[in-house]
This record gives structure tokens, sequence and C-alpha cells, in this order.
């Protein structure tokens, strides 16, 4: 269900957007969705359709970008990825790092007249 | 017909939310009213942990609690019987509340005049996490028999909160918990943490917890005059 009620969040946000700049129609959301972020984008998807329902946004089209979880090591520097590295460096094998992109969750733009 | 154009938004999915939360923040502060978020995974003991919580402090604060639920009242019925004020929010099937609902509840249960309000948030250690209900602090409660590596599962949650209760701790001897790798664990993703052993069962504890608590609700109301 979390996915859900971030939906109606999204929602929420291009609703507002929609009034601010005197838009029509919206044809599509684009999300940025980080690998680290709590959102798991085919649930995204499989609810988006729910939650639109009955709404101006029942014909909108919904994209997601999905950012790799990246981070750079503590120690040596290397960037690598964090999911596929399960978190230690593949370098110099280093649990510590910094996360650079990942944790994003944010309404990219959206196409609409 | 116009055209349709691509059109740049930018904007966090949390941006709304965590508006409203900063807007209920400066309202509690005028309001001189602390409120602290309280997140767990179901069966932490975070209920009998409110129990004594409420027992220890209601005559010093005048005490509000604000019991999260999907769809029942069992928590908010066991709280009443402590004799301070409650109220149970649905969420409808919603896995967690945001700073909109939190708002929504405090003005029902009227918190003008309340030293401290605790709201319970729904039982889940992963999307509680991610959305800023407009508190002032927030804790989490682990207790022992849940495992030491929950830090290293949802270290979300480790991240945002000011204080962890460890609960339970009276078990520690009948479980493989490792008190000093989940410290060292917590510590890793959120130096600044006040960690605290408890036994909401024993009593063990608990004067720590709940002088962290008054002492929070005092800086809040200072800060506010």
């Amino acid at each position: 269900m979390h996915e859900l009620g971030i939906v109606f969040e999204i929602i929420k946000i291009v609703d507002r957007f929609v009034a601010e700049n005197d838009l029509s129609q919206v044809e599509k959301i684009v999300l940025e969705v980080g690998q680290l972020s709590s959102a798991v984008p085919k649930f995204l998807e499989s609810c988006f359709p729910a939650a639109v329902n009955d709404t101006p946004y029942a014909h909108t089209k919904l994209e997601i970008i999905i950012i790799p979880a990246m981070a750079a090591c503590n120690s040596c520097h290397e960037q690598f990825n964090l999911v596929e590295h399960r978190r230690v460096c593949p370098n110099c094998h280093s649990d510590q790092s910094t996360l650079l992109t990942g944790r994003e969750f944010s309404i990219k733009e959206i196409v609409a007249c | 017909m116009k055209p349709f154009k691509v059109i740049e938004v930018k904007e966090s999915i949390f941006e709304d939310n965590n508006k409203q939360a900063d807007l209920l923040r400066m309202q509690l502060k005028s309001d001189k009213t602390f409120l602290l978020n309280l997140m767990s995974s179901p069966g932490s003991g975070k209920t009998t942990t409110l129990v004594k919580t409420m027992h220890s402090l209601k005559d010093v604060l005048n005490i509000g609690v604000m019991e999260a639920d999907i769809d029942s009242d069992v928590d908010a019925r066991t709280i009443s019987e402590t004799g301070v004020k409650v109220i149970q929010l649905h969420t409808g099937g919603m896995c967690h509340l945001d700073a909109d609902m939190t708002k929504q509840g405090l003005n029902e249960l009227e918190h003008e005049g309340l030293d401290l309000v605790i709201l319970e948030n729904v039982g889940n250690l992963v999307c509680p996490a991610e959305f800023d209900t407009g508190a002032c602090k927030s804790a989490a409660i682990l207790s022992v028999p849940e495992g030491d590596d929950k830090p290293l599962k949802y270290p979300l949650m480790f991240s945002v909160i000011d204080v962890l209760l460890i609960n339970k701790i009276d078990t520690l001897p009948y479980f493989d918990f490792n008190y000093e790798a989940v410290v060292e664990r917590v510590k890793k993703i959120n130096p600044k943490i006040e960690i605290i052993p408890i036994s909401a069962k024993t009593g063990e504890g608990l004067d720590r917890w709940t002088n962290w608590l008054q002492t929070e609700v005092n800086n809040w109301k200072n800060q506010s005059s």
C-alpha cells in the first residue's frame, strides 16, 4: 500500500503544478526514482491506473527513470554501484562510502499543454 | 488544440509533505506543544512502553496520545486506561502518516494546553521513515527478539530518529542479540543519536527515557518563548 500513498502524493503535486501553470491536459508524468528510494517502480506503475481513475489524469501515461545507487569509496574514492557490490568497494574492499545518487524520488517533468 | 510540450517540474515527491511538516512544527512551537513521533515494528512493545511512560509523566505534564492504526482501536483503549487524552487515527489502509493527517489528528485531539503529544505511528520500519509528520523529534523502538540486524535492513529508519529505545532488554540472555553491534551499526549511520536500553516490563532504563523526554519538552517550550 506504500506505493499507492506515494502515487496520491504525486497527483497532488501535479494538480498544483497544472493549476499554477494554467495547463489543460497532461499527457505524461516522468518520475525519477533512485534505486535506494523505498518505492518499487513496478508497484508504482501497477497502482497508478487505480489512483488516477476518475481524475483528469485517467489517460495520463507514467514513465519512470531509474537512477542508479552510486557511491564514492571513502578510502580510495572509487565510484561504484552500491547495490551491485553489496555496499563494499570493488577496488579496496572498504565498507565506508558516501552516497552520490540513488535516493532521488522526484517528478522530473510532465508533458502537457 | 495547443501542442504538448515537455515542462520541467523537478520537484521531490516528498516536497509538499515536507512543507506541510515545517508549517506544523512552527504552529506547535507557538502553541508550546512538543510532538514526538514514535515508530517501530509491530510487537516491539510500543504500547506497553507508552503506558509506562504515561504513568511516570502524567502528573508533571499534560499529555495527549494519537494512536495511528490501519483499522482498529485496540491500542487507543489500552492507552486511555492511563487517564491521558487519547484519540485513534485510522489511516484507511495507508502504511504511514503524513503531516496533513497528523495536523488533522492534533485538531481533533484539541492539543491546546498540552505539553506533550505522542504520535504512535503505524507499526512498520519502512514507510513512516519516509514521511515527515511535522513532529519536533522522532523516536523508534527496537526490541531484542527482533534481532540485531534491523539497522542494516532498515537504515533509513535509524538515520531519521533522534532517540532509539532498545526494548525487552531483560530478554538479552535468551537471544542472539549483540547489543554492542547494534550500537555500532546505528551510530555509524546516525552519530548524534541517543540510544537507551529499556525494559517496559521490568521498568529498567525507563527513568533515563522519561528524563530525555522531559528535557526535550522543556527545551521546546523555552525555545518558543
